[in-house]
């Protein structure tokens, strides 16, 4: 079992060594904690606008060949693992492994709801110079929602006093204002949420208005006993929230070698883009049909998929296609359109057998063969469909479960195809060198070793 | 004269519908005449870098929906339809074997099917300027034709198509690397740019990303665009307006939401096989002789499949590398007409499917099946199809998003093509049983769209003279596989291309 990778990203005048309480926590999950340019360990690189953080970040990526990694990002993180997010999802390079984002009160990609008076204290607290003790811990003490123990508190307030003041206003006066919320649009790659109770300006209501809307699929959870500061303040209910959240990305998690090759440059952009998009999970909110509609569907594909009745969401993959798709630009003409046929397809097999789903297997499979044949007078008048008609509809059936089946990036790491990785979008397409039997290539059998 | 981009209040020398194969060629032929021309594709316009190496994400199949009816209804989408600039031209397969004479007076020699009024050597001569253009790779030479030669050497064999030469040479069957319509070294294309050699990387119905394939956006269109002509794309034909003599003056489409009209002396009507009849029947015209829609045609393309010990990974390397003429007249099938057998290499989606439609499989044989993709390989067939009665495509009484009646095609296998598909079954199984290939299946498919706006001498019988001129309106032309007067066994891209030239030609030489 592969387990994602941690990436962990810190907030103003902090560092990485505000995540040694979740790492801890989280025990034998894999956790990278950087230090952004200007903070941590990095204090001397200064100012590096949001842009350069998340090339930063994208390139920490790629440089460890993270393939299967969540962003976390803290507040000011939070904006960086946003965009990098936004980035992944839109088939950049080398970052197909970016599986999930969590934002822990996260800036988000408009502009950070900021008091100005609260603005410009920050910014004056560095006219001198560097931040002062005082002004440190007036910052950590309005980012808690009860003091820290010692320990925690004095290294939250070195942390602060050991930013770089360049970085430290660039974020303030820059960083911060920035509108990235047109660029970041909306991205597929599902995030977790996460505010704390005693939040102000980035409370859960700021989380729900701002950075909600940017996924597709958001989870949203509140910390209690948590203002700003929840990683200090919170750790043991963060890691919860992180393990549980990990936990719900495992069925998108591909073969590593799998994603290695689709991160590299043999892969265009579109294709990885269109890839990756079909690993993401799909929720059923919004979708017409009812549960029984469903629990039939899913023994459908039990029936013609046996052996990978899991497909992540393939049942869902399947709705969307039909109920919100456009088609493959065909139908049977003795078919009603694509959603009713599956409507009245359901509705005859439910009143030919009773009620398929009721059923057990066998006798399941016992129905399905008389319906193929097409001839059968015995179904003839129970439901809306005719045999005929009924014939016809179990091969749209067939032929759209399969067909989002073999598209599915995890169906292709399991068949063992990379016919996806024949062209980046570089001067000169690879394709293949080999074309005979049993000649393959190298970089095809690395995919092999390395899964 | 004057110069793209036109105005529509502007009198045009011509306006094209379509630019696939039967459009693009003749637009380019037209305006190096000097005519003024302009040229609407109802889709959009691509650059080769941009196509998707992805079966469900590749954006250039017609995918407005299509009714299919009939005994054998036959499939749309991407199994046969483009749209954008270079109509389907962006995802053919490339394999252009050339027409057999023998297919084009099937009529005289066998009684069945029908004659078509243009010489073979006519269209040979065509057929060879636009090989000469585009640039085919094949072999040094082919066993059927002595005096064939192929200006690129043939790309690498798949593996299908080594299995293939292995069972045909057990059983005596000729096999040749394929003519392929694809660059197997780097060229200069006239008016584009460099076409790049052929890399093998078996998404060719996905769009060729490195233009090595040869496609209108990368030929023919550019050297149009060079001499003068316009090509509008997203502009979706609706209309047609008439001068007092009936003749189209000009063409009405909508565009960008607006609708708009260019005014125009004549107009050729190249949108394919499903798309011009269906215009026609929408709007009434240029159908005395009642044949508009008739003479349905879809090549019998059945396919055998089988398990092989080896690693084939069939996607590697372009799929239809391997060709055998051999059964174009088979002595024991009992049919008019005959069949091109090739190699396959499909790629995951397009198997799956055929397994569920075409092998009418599920369950746990599909499933095994589809695990072992890297060890499955095919051949396939491209069969002749007699035109019949039944088959025929009218509207439907849905209309589509523009108000237009969507084509309902039936389609079902008569005689001959049962006889075609059985033959071929026999003989592929055999060549894969002695290929060494393992639980053998065969999968039931057709292809391509051919017929619906017959070509003939006779205005009752066909749609368009011999030269593609309607019957009925005087400027108006017909050029793509709607005019051909029989399927031909060999696949119909290289032929339409070769007929647009020719219609071209006719029109110039018609003084109009």
């Amino acid at each position: 079992m592969i387990q994602p990778t941690f990436v962990f990203l810190h907030a103003l005048g902090s560092s990485k060594r505000e995540w040694e309480l979740v790492c801890r926590h989280l025990g034998s999950a894999p956790c990278m904690a950087l230090d952004l340019p200007g903070f941590g360990d990095r204090v001397d690189e200064g100012y590096a606008d949001v842009t350069a953080m998340a090339d930063d970040l994208a390139d920490t990526i790629r440089r460890n060949g993270l393939t299967a990694c969540i962003l976390v990002g803290h507040s000011m993180g939070g904006k960086i693992a946003t965009i990098v997010a936004a980035r992944a999802a839109a088939g950049e390079i080398g970052l197909a492994g970016v599986l999930g984002v969590a934002l822990v009160a996260a800036s988000p990609p408009s502009p950070e709801p900021m008091d100005e008076e609260r603005r410009a204290q920050m910014i004056g607290w560095v006219a001198g110079g560097s931040i002062g003790q005082d002004d440190a811990e007036t910052f950590v003490e309005a980012n808690t929602a009860s003091p820290l123990p010692p320990e925690l508190h004095d290294r939250a307030v070195a942390d602060v006093r050991r930013s770089s003041r360049e970085a430290w206003l660039g974020w303030l006066e820059r960083g911060s204002l920035e509108d990235w919320s047109g660029q970041v649009g909306q991205i597929s790659i599902p995030a977790l949420i996460v505010a704390g109770s005693e939040d102000g300006d980035l409370n859960e209501d700021a989380q729900r208005r701002l950075n909600a809307p940017h996924y597709r699929h958001a989870d949203i959870r509140v910390v209690d006993g948590a203002a700003h500061m929840i990683p200090y303040e919170q750790p043991e209910a963060l890691t919860r929230a992180l393990e549980n959240y990990a936990a719900s990305l495992a069925p998108s998690i591909l073969p590593s070698g799998f994603v290695h090759v689709l991160s590299s440059d043999r892969v265009s952009r579109r294709t990885r883009a269109a890839m990756l998009e079909r690993t993401r999970p799909v929720s059923d909110a919004g979708l017409p049909w009812s549960d029984a509609e469903r629990a039939t569907v899913q023994d459908l594909i039990a029936h013609i998929l046996p052996e990978d009745v899991s497909a992540p969401d393939l049942a869902q993959r399947v709705e969307v296609a039909i109920t919100q798709g456009s088609g493959d630009g065909w139908r049977f003409a003795d078919l009603p359109p694509d959603p009713e046929a599956w409507r009245q397809g359901l509705l005859t097999l439910d009143a030919l057998t009773g009620r398929f789903a009721a059923l057990d297997h066998g006798t399941q499979a016992d129905w399905l063969d008389r319906i193929a044949a097409g001839n059968d007078e015995a179904t003839a008048n129970a439901g809306p469909f005719s045999p005929e008609q009924m014939a016809l509809w179990f091969q749209d059936v067939r032929a759209e479960v399969v067909r989002q089946w073999a598209a599915l990036p995890s169906t292709m790491a399991a068949i063992g195809y990379d016919g996806f990785a024949v062209g980046g979008d570089g001067p000169r397409k690879q394709g293949y060198r080999r074309t005979g039997a049993n000649d393959v290539e190298a970089w095809q059998t690395v995919r092999e070793k390395i899964a | 004269m004057s110069r793209a981009p036109y105005a529509t209040t502007e009198m045009v020398d011509a306006v094209v519908i379509g630019t696939g194969a039967g459009g693009a060629p003749l637009t380019a032929r037209l305006a190096e005449a000097g005519l003024s021309v302009v040229a609407l594709e109802a889709g959009r316009s691509f650059k080769p870098n941009e196509h998707v190496a992805d079966e469900l994400a590749a954006d250039i199949y017609w995918m407005e929906e299509r009714l299919s009816g009939g005994n054998d209804p036959t499939a749309f989408g991407s199994n046969n339809s483009g749209m954008g600039v270079g109509g389907s031209t962006l995802h053919w397969g490339a394999f252009c074997p050339r027409p057999d004479p023998r297919d084009l007076q099937l009529k005289t020699m066998t009684g069945q099917g029908a004659d078509w009024p243009v010489p073979h050597a006519e269209l040979i001569a065509y057929v060879k300027e636009v090989e000469a253009f585009t640039g085919v790779s094949g072999p040094a030479r082919y066993p059927w034709d002595d005096s064939r030669r192929y200006a690129y050497p043939p790309v690498p064999r798949n593996a299908s198509a080594e299995a293939m030469a292995r069972g045909c040479e057990a059983l005596g069957i000729t096999v040749a690397d394929a003519p392929a319509a694809l660059v197997s070294r780097d060229r200069e294309q006239p008016h584009w740019g460099q076409r790049q050699a052929c890399v093998n990387c078996g998404t060719c119905h996905q769009g060729c990303r490195n233009a090595a394939k040869t496609s209108m956006d990368t030929s023919y269109l550019p050297m149009a665009a060079a001499h003068g002509a316009e090509i509008r794309s997203q502009a979706r034909v609706m209309s047609f307006e008439f001068d007092q003599h009936g003749r189209i003056d000009g063409v009405v489409y909508h565009q960008g939401g607006q609708e708009h009209r260019q005014r125009c002396r004549a107009v050729f009507l190249c949108a394919g096989g499903v798309e011009s009849p269906r215009l026609l029947l929408n709007l009434g015209l240029a159908n005395s002789s009642g044949q508009v829609g008739r003479n349905f045609m879809a090549h019998v393309a059945t396919q055998v499949w089988g398990r092989f010990d080896d690693e084939m990974r069939m996607n590697r390397g372009y799929p239809s590398s391997l060709i055998s003429e051999d059964m174009m007249r088979p002595a024991d099938a009992d049919c008019v007409g005959g069949y091109l057998m090739q190699s396959l290499g499909v790629l995951p989606v397009n198997l799956a499917t055929g397994l569920a439609r075409g092998a009418g499989m599920w369950g746990t044989r599909l499933q095994s099946i589809l695990r072992n993709y890297n060890r499955m390989a095919g051949i396939g067939i491209n069969g002749d199809c007699l035109p019949h009665p039944d088959n025929r495509l009218t509207l439907s009484d849905e209309t589509d998003a523009f108000g237009h009646r969507k084509a309902r095609i039936d389609f079902s296998y008569h005689a001959n093509e049962r006889a075609i598909d059985q033959h071929s079954r026999r003989v592929m199984t055999a060549i894969w049983e002695a290929a060494g290939a393992q639980d053998i299946f065969a999968v039931d498919r057709s292809a391509h769209t051919i017929g619906t706006c017959r070509m003939g001498d006779n205005g009752d019988e066909a749609v368009v003279d011999a030269d593609g001129r309607s019957f009925d309106i005087a400027n108006l032309w017909i050029c793509d596989n709607s005019v051909f007067p029989s399927a031909l066994a060999a696949n119909p891209a290289l032929t339409i291309m070769a007929l647009s030239l020719r219609t071209a030609d006719r029109f110039l030489a018609s003084g109009r």
